[in-house]
Parts: C-alpha cells; sequence; structure tokens
C-alpha cells in the first residue's frame, strides 16, 4: 500500500515537474568557417582591425591574427575591408505578439483586462509567420527578447527568442533563457484603467497596485516554502497550496528566476521603482525607454540596473518631452563607465537598424563632450542586451567557446551606408544579402502575385 | 555736432545691416538641383544668395566650410512642427477641425514657440509643409508652409495644398471614398468665380449639390473646393494600395488635379503610370513593413525603384516630433539602391517644386538663402549641422535639448535645480 502511495505520489510528481513550453530549438547545419582579415568589434569593447575569426561546431572557436586552420573542409570568408560583429540583440521587441499586419484579430500584446496579469506569457501570443523576424534578421538581429505591452501595472512574461522562423514557438525559443515580468510605470497604466473608472487612476494608484501584488506574492511564496519543508510522509498526507499562474510568476521573480524588466520614462518614478524592489527583495534588470534616465544615471550605475533606451524618440507623451539625445552616452558612462546602457528598439523599424540607432547615440554622446569608442558603443546592442535577456555566458560577444551568432558587414556598422551581408546564428548561415538566402514566412507565399513570394526587404 | 555724429552712427548701422555680406567657404555644395558637387564658395547678402561659384568670392563675413558639405536647407514636406507639441496631450494639438473640412486651414494654429522648431532647425530642417490630421476623408483641410526661424508673426505661406485620405476603412467601402470623392470634384467642377464672391452665392450652388449638405460643408469648404481646380492647388492624397493609386491617376486626368502621392506603399507596381502623368510621391523610405493588407508590396527599395522611373520623389517620416530623421531615411535610401544627389533634392527641391515654393530648396544666384553646413555626410545619422542659415540669418542652435544635455553633464557638485 505504501509502495502503491509512493508510486502514485512519484507519478503525481512528474506532472508537476513537467516542463510545459519548453524550447524544443535545434540550430540550422553549422559550418567550420575561418573569416579572415576582418575588422572586428567584439561586443567586449574592443575594435580589432585586419583579425580572423574562426568558427566550428556553432561555437567560435578563436579570433586573432593570422589563424591558420589545417583542414580542407574549412570554408574561408575573405572579410576584408568588411567588418564583423556579434549578433544583434534587441531586449525590447513586439514581434510575434504585433505582427504584421498589424489588425485587431493578431493584436495580442496587452491583456489590458486587469491591472496585474503576472499570469500571461508573451510566448502564447506570438505568431510565428509574422514577416517581420526576417527585415528584422536582415538588420543582423540573431536574438530578440518579446515582452507583453504597457498598458498594465504587471503584465506578463516575456521571451527570448532566436531569430530563426520556424513553425511552433518552442522551436525558437531560446533554450534554457530565463523569462522576464514586464512592469510599467507612469501614463499607461493609468490612462487604461483610469479611463474605466477603475484603480490604478494616478501615479500614486500604479505603486499601490505593484505593492498590493508583491504582498501576495510573499504570503503565496510563504506557503510554497512552508509546504517544502515539510517532511514527505506530511505532504503525502497534506496538499500542496493551490497553484496560482499569476503567482506562479511573481514568486518566481522573489525567487531570482524571473528578470524584471520595467518600462518607465521618468527619473523619480524609476528611483521609487527601485524602493518597491528593495521592499520585497528583488533585483531589477532594466528599465525601458527611460527617456529621463539620464538624470539618475548614477542610482541605475549604484543599483547595477540597464537603461534600454532610444536614440532620440521624444514627445508623444508628457513623461517623453525631456529627451536628451545624450541619454544612452550619459548612462553608459555614469560613474566612471560602470553604467549598463542598452539600445532598444520597440518598433518593428527600428529593429532592422539598431546599428545606426547606436550611431546616432554615439555621436550625440561625443558631442556632449564624452570620448566613446565604436568599440564601445557596439557592446550597447550586442553584450548589454544580452546581460539584461540573461544569456550573456553563451552569447552577445565574439568570446572563444561563445555561440557563433556572428554578423558580417559590408562596411563600418555606424555608417547608414552599411548593410549586413551575411548573418550567422549558432554559426549557421541563416541569411546572406548576395545569395538572397533567407527565411521565408508562410504570410509571404503568394500572397501579391501567386507564382511568387512577396517582397520581404 | 553730436547730433551728426549720432546720426552718422544710425546711417552707419542702418548701412551695414542691410550691405553686409556673408560668404560660405570652400565648402563641397550640393546644390539640390541634378548636378555633381563641387568645391565652391556661396555668397549672401540679405535674405538671398548673390552667387554660388567655383571661384573664390569676397564678402564682409567669411564662414569657412573647408571640409565640410554644404546643402539647401532641409524642407520637410509631411509633419505637423508647429500644431503640434505632445502627442498624447489633445490640448496641444492642432491638427483637427470640428466644423471645417476641405476649408480648415492650420496655418493659424502655427505655435512658433514650439519645441519642435529648435529642435528641427538644428538638426537641418529650415522650412516644413505642416499637415491636419489625416482622419480617412477623401478631402479634409489645407497644409500650411512655414520657416523655421522662430519668428513670432510666422514666416510662411498659408494653405499650399488640400489633404486628403484614401484606402482601407474599418466600416464602409473604399468605393466609398471613391465616390464622394469624385462627387466633391464634379461639385467643384460646376463652381465659376461668380459662385464664390459671396456667401449667399456659395450657399444657393450648395443647394443644387446634395453632397455639400451631406457633408455639412461651409463656405470656406467650397472656396477650397474651387481653389483646388482653378487655382491647381497641390492635392497631397495619402493612400497606398496600387489598385487606388490608378483611381486617383483616373480622377487626376478626369480634373486635371495637381496630384501629390504620400506614403504610396505600393507606388512601385504602378511606377510607369505615375511617372508617366507626372505625380510626385512621398515615401517613408524606412516603412518596409506589411502595416495593413493596403501595404503588402512595401519594401525597402521604394525610394529608389520610383527615382529610376524618373518619379519626383520625397521623404516623410513616422516617427512623430523628430521630421529631422528623413535624412537618415534619406540615407537609407541610398544605401538601397538611390542616388545620392537625388537622396539630397528628395529632401530639398523637390520639395519646393512640388508645392511651388520657388525661391527655396536649391542653391542659386536669386533664391533665399537657406543654407545647412554639415561637419560631415548629411545622410548619415551620425553627423550634426554646424550652421543653419534660414533666410540668411545665421540662426542660433540651441535647443531645449542641448540646455537639459549641459545641465546634466555638469560636474559641480550642485542640485540640478541649481546648475
Amino acid at each position: 500500500m505504501k509502495k502503491l502511495f509512493f508510486v502514485l505520489f512519484s507519478l503525481i510528481i512528474n506532472v508537476d515537474t513537467f516542463a510545459a513550453f519548453e524550447s524544443t530549438y535545434e540550430p540550422l547545419q553549422s559550418e567550420k568557417i575561418l573569416f579572415i582579415n576582418g575588422n572586428i568589434l567584439d561586443g567586449e569593447g574592443n575594435e580589432l582591425l585586419d583579425t580572423d575569426l574562426l568558427i566550428a561546431d556553432g561555437k567560435i572557436i578563436a579570433i586573432g591574427k593570422g589563424i591558420s586552420v589545417d583542414d580542407k573542409d574549412v570554408k574561408i570568408i575573405d572579410a576584408k575591408n568588411k567588418w564583423i560583429t556579434p549578433g544583434i540583440i534587441d531586449i525590447h521587441s513586439h514581434m510575434g505578439v504585433y505582427p504584421a499586419p498589424s489588425v485587431r484579430t493578431s493584436s495580442d500584446g496587452n491583456e489590458a483586462t486587469s491591472p496585474v496579469t503576472a499570469e500571461v506569457w508573451a510566448e502564447h501570443s506570438m505568431w510565428v509567420q509574422d514577416p517581420q523576424y526576417a527585415l528584422a534578421l536582415k538588420g543582423g538581429i540573431t536574438t530578440f527578447h518579446v515582452l507583453p505591452g504597457s498598458a498594465n501595472l504587471i503584465g506578463g512574461r516575456g521571451v527570448t527568442v532566436k531569430n530563426l522562423q520556424r513553425n511552433t514557438i518552442q522551436s525558437m525559443k531560446y533554450p534554457d533563457a530565463k523569462h522576464s515580468l514586464k512592469m510599467a510605470c507612469g501614463e499607461n497604466p493609468k490612462r487604461v484603467y483610469g479611463n474605466r473608472g477603475q484603480a490604478p487612476s494616478t501615479r500614486m494608484g500604479n505603486f499601490a497596485g505593484y505593492r498590493k501584488a508583491w504582498i501576495e506574492a510573499e504570503n503565496y511564496l510563504n506557503k510554497l516554502e512552508a509546504y517544502d519543508s515539510k517532511s514527505d510522509e506530511e505532504k503525502m498526507v497534506e496538499s500542496p497550496p493551490k497553484r496560482d499562474l499569476r503567482l506562479d510568476t511573481l514568486s518566481d521573480v522573489l525567487k531570482d528566476e524571473i528578470l524584471v524588466h520595467i518600462h518607465c520614462y521618468r527619473a523619480e518614478e524609476m528611483a521609487l521603482m527601485i524602493d518597491v524592489a528593495k521592499e520585497f527583495n528583488y533585483k531589477i534588470t532594466a528599465f525601458h525607454h527611460g527617456v529621463e534616465a539620464y538624470k539618475i544615471a548614477d542610482l541605475l550605475a549604484d543599483n547595477g540596473i540597464c537603461g534600454a533606451l532610444w536614440a532620440d524618440w521624444w514627445g508623444f507623451k508628457h513623461e517623453a518631452y525631456d529627451m536628451v539625445q545624450a541619454n544612452i552616452a550619459i548612462v553608459d558612462q555614469a560613474r566612471g563607465g560602470k553604467g549598463c546602457a542598452i539600445v532598444h528598439s520597440d518598433d518593428e523599424r527600428g529593429i532592422q537598424r539598431l546599428n545606426q540607432e547606436a550611431a546616432k547615440a554615439r555621436a550625440a554622446g561625443n558631442k556632449a563632450g564624452y570620448d566613446i569608442s565604436k568599440a564601445r558603443a557596439m557592446n550597447w546592442i550586442t553584450s548589454n542586451p544580452a546581460k539584461a535577456a540573461g544569456i550573456y555566458d553563451e552569447t552577445g560577444s565574439l568570446v572563444a567557446g561563445k555561440n557563433a551568432d556572428v554578423v558580417l558587414w559590408s562596411g563600418d556598422p555606424f555608417s547608414v551606408y552599411s548593410l549586413a551581408e551575411q548573418v550567422f546564428i549558432d554559426g549557421a548561415l541563416a541569411f546572406d544579402r548576395n545569395t538572397g538566402f533567407g527565411p521565408v514566412s508562410d504570410f509571404d507565399v503568394g500572397i501579391v502575385d501567386p507564382r511568387e513570394d512577396r517582397v520581404n526587404d | 555736432m553730436i547730433r551728426i555724429i549720432y546720426f552718422l552712427s544710425l546711417c552707419f548701422i542702418s548701412i551695414s545691416a542691410i550691405s553686409q555680406t556673408i560668404v560660405i567657404k570652400g565648402g563641397e555644395i550640393h546644390t539640390g538641383l541634378n548636378q555633381e558637387s563641387f568645391i565652391g564658395d556661396i555668397l549672401i547678402e540679405g535674405d538671398t544668395i548673390l552667387e554660388v561659384s567655383t571661384k573664390p568670392l569676397k564678402a564682409d563675413v567669411v564662414v569657412d566650410a573647408s571640409n565640410k558639405i554644404v546643402t539647401p536647407g532641409v524642407i520637410a514636406p509631411d509633419t505637423q512642427i508647429g500644431i503640434l507639441e505632445i502627442g498624447a496631450i489633445s490640448e496641444t494639438r492642432d491638427g483637427d477641425s470640428n466644423m471645417y473640412s476641405m476649408g480648415f486651414s492650420v496655418f493659424d494654429a502655427i505655435n512658433p514657440n514650439s519645441t519642435l522648431i529648435p529642435w528641427n532647425r538644428s538638426n537641418g530642417v529650415t522650412s516644413a509643409i505642416t499637415l491636419p490630421d489625416f482622419n480617412w476623408d477623401p478631402l479634409s483641410g489645407m497644409a500650411s508652409y512655414f520657416l523655421l526661424d522662430g519668428s513670432l508673426r510666422v514666416n510662411g505661406v498659408p494653405d499650399v495644398a488640400l489633404t486628403g485620405e484614401i484606402g482601407a476603412v474599418s466600416s464602409g467601402s473604399r468605393a466609398e471614398s471613391l465616390i464622394l470623392l469624385k462627387d466633391l470634384l464634379e461639385f467643384a467642377s460646376t463652381l465659376d468665380e461668380k459662385d464664390i464672391s459671396s456667401s449667399k452665392k456659395i450657399s444657393e450652388v450648395m443647394e443644387d449639390f446634395e453632397v455639400a449638405d451631406l457633408m455639412e460643408l461651409q463656405p470656406r469648404d467650397v472656396i477650397a473646393l474651387y481653389n483646388l481646380l482653378n487655382n491647381k492647388l497641390p492635392l497631397v492624397i495619402k493612400t497606398n494600395r496600387a489598385s487606388d493609386i490608378l483611381k486617383l491617376i483616373d480622377i487626376k486626368k478626369l480634373y486635371g488635379l495637381n496630384l501629390i502621392l504620400m506614403s504610396a506603399q505600393e507606388a512601385e507596381l504602378v511606377k510607369g503610370e505615375i511617372a508617366e502623368n507626372n505625380i510626385p510621391v512621398i515615401v517613408n523610405p524606412f516603412d518596409n513593413i506589411p502595416d495593413s493588407f493596403d501595404e503588402l508590396a512595401s519594401n525597402i527599395r521604394i525610394a529608389a525603384s520610383l527615382e529610376e522611373a524618373g518619379i519626383k520623389v520625397m521623404f516623410s517620416e513616422s516617427r512623430t516630433h523628430n521630421y529631422h530623421l528623413i535624412r537618415q531615411g534619406a540615407g537609407n535610401a541610398v544605401a538601397n539602391g538611390m542616388s545620392y544627389t537625388g537622396a539630397i533634392m528628395a529632401l530639398t527641391s523637390n520639395v519646393a517644386k512640388s508645392f511651388n515654393i520657388a525661391d527655396r530648396g536649391i542653391l542659386k544666384k536669386g533664391m533665399k538663402a537657406d543654407i545647412v553646413i554639415w561637419e560631415d555626410d548629411p545622410l548619415e545619422p551620425a553627423t550634426f549641422p554646424t550652421k543653419v542659415f534660414i533666410d540668411g540669418n545665421d540662426m542660433d542652435l540651441t535647443t531645449r535639448s542641448s540646455r537639459l544635455t549641459e545641465r546634466y553633464t555638469d560636474k559641480r557638485d550642485l542640485p540640478n535645480t541649481y546648475k
């Protein structure tokens, strides 16, 4: 009898531990490639001119001058006068949840029915046939993070995705990457709910809403932990606390298993959000949009929080009015260069040229008196977003042992005229501008002229 | 004696104010015309360009432009500069009318103290067309042209074009919009000078046309319709689908419209007919997204493709406030096949020509001196202007943004409010 109990119990455990929606990602067939004499910005702040890069088995093998490979199978790519960077990473995208065409029937990014919807996951909304992924790939994007929108105080879980379009979302998910939790400050949640005559309708209402949710999460986590600490015998007679999807997400944040990303524009609101995080003992990974981040750049650096920012967007809302083009540079240079700056897009056009956005932000910073190299500014669209997505150990810079996510540019990536010629994900060619090799979504098949694919450039 | 000196000094001041000449020296000049750039000098007197030459010119004031690029000031053809301050605050927006349609003029709403003016000016835009909101009416209000010189009495030309929109609608049909457009134009075609000579006359002619009643037209709307046909007022229609563009071309031919297409994301599919009918097109060179089922043929080579067909191209930029980013858009157009000279023309002379601005948009003798000196290639988004002249005046390039930057990069140990 007791044995049977144990069998049943372990069956229950098995069911419980089935990790739903886990990544089934498989890379394309990788090649052994030696890029010779390229100009490399490695994503670690280094500019390496006339340098070679060797990739094989999906990984970066070596980077340096005069690498020789004694292998007939190695493919040589002459990168003379071309530039090589890590794959570009966008930490703020709504591709898939706000796909093109932007029609109501697939506008699935905001579960704007309650101010706290920590139970929803962006990956459950993503349309895998969105033609926008391929456009981003042509701009060098190898990895992107999809967030729910900002209608809610707590909008739900975001997901990190490899930019290899497939037929299921599981097969695009970045393996073992942590989820994010999307939170939002300011005008959006108070407008959405205030207009319906419900809380929150003010900024103070927003803060009450966050804290109320975290108090619930703390209680839930306490109950879970109390149950976990019980003996196996006790667990057999006592059922575990009832599972709550909303509080699952929030308690995972408190357990440091989910990264917190907050849509927040105003300086004083960011400072208050840092206090809420301290009150409930969780960490904020990044503030997004942060048009006023420059006003509290030192505070962000002191708390190890990244600013995921635009180069120059402003004026669409009052909280986006105090724009300075040096925002990204000021955040980057805080505390003697200890800041973490990220150029994000939040835009299906911007994601195609994050390199140009970084170029603008760097130029504005240097005009304001800083001396920021291209190599440093490259970190804003590679290693820093990789850190903010929790995948820096695997990608985001060209370092031996990391995934071979690589972009070969026709010229200086900080020039408007340079285009991504070839994009590699896990050492496999995903896009080639010269041959036209690249993904074609089902959406694009025969939709304008039935005999052809829609031009998706 | 003192009086005489005073008088003489007054003369001196006024004479120098009139006759002081400026030469922009040794820059790489892109005239805005379809010609190669050259190294040369530009001589300015007052608000006018006296001479543009590859030979050295002399003047009272010399502005060194060696190793720099000189272009006409950028003219932005699709903006809401002056009638929009903060997008989400409707009280700061003046682009819509509840009472008028075609006769609605935005000119009187233009705020010369808007922060968008110094911001876009410091990024090389010297004048702009500002348009009322599009609200899916086939014909709506009028666009105005003005200089970004910040003058409190706005320098510009009211009502340089009529606007409208044709395309996908969430209820009803685009066919309805096209019928309405034709009915309005049919009504307009019956109007003569006598009909619009007084409100009473206008009311009389309106009685004969149901569409006037249906649209609740006001007398000034009828006058705008009259001007559209009789004074060949440019008509800017925002539209995207290839089939809609063809319908508009038919209507243009029928009524002799001075049509300008805006957005026109499927223009490539019908570029031959657009070129044949000399229709200028305003495109957003960034916009390769099939945002709707009207834009399935949208792609990044649109500007190059239209230029190749011989179409006059202009640029717009969807992101509000940063209208100057049409320059980055132009760079992207060049990166995707457009000619460099064509891209500069798209930012300058093509706009002036399409909107009948006879004295701007080109660097040549007799034109108004709206000139930008760039530290480097103006189509690189990382390039800033070093000098901006409007009507020959060397403009201040300070912006609210540059002031805030100074404040927050000031390392003194003081609260920001005391810096």
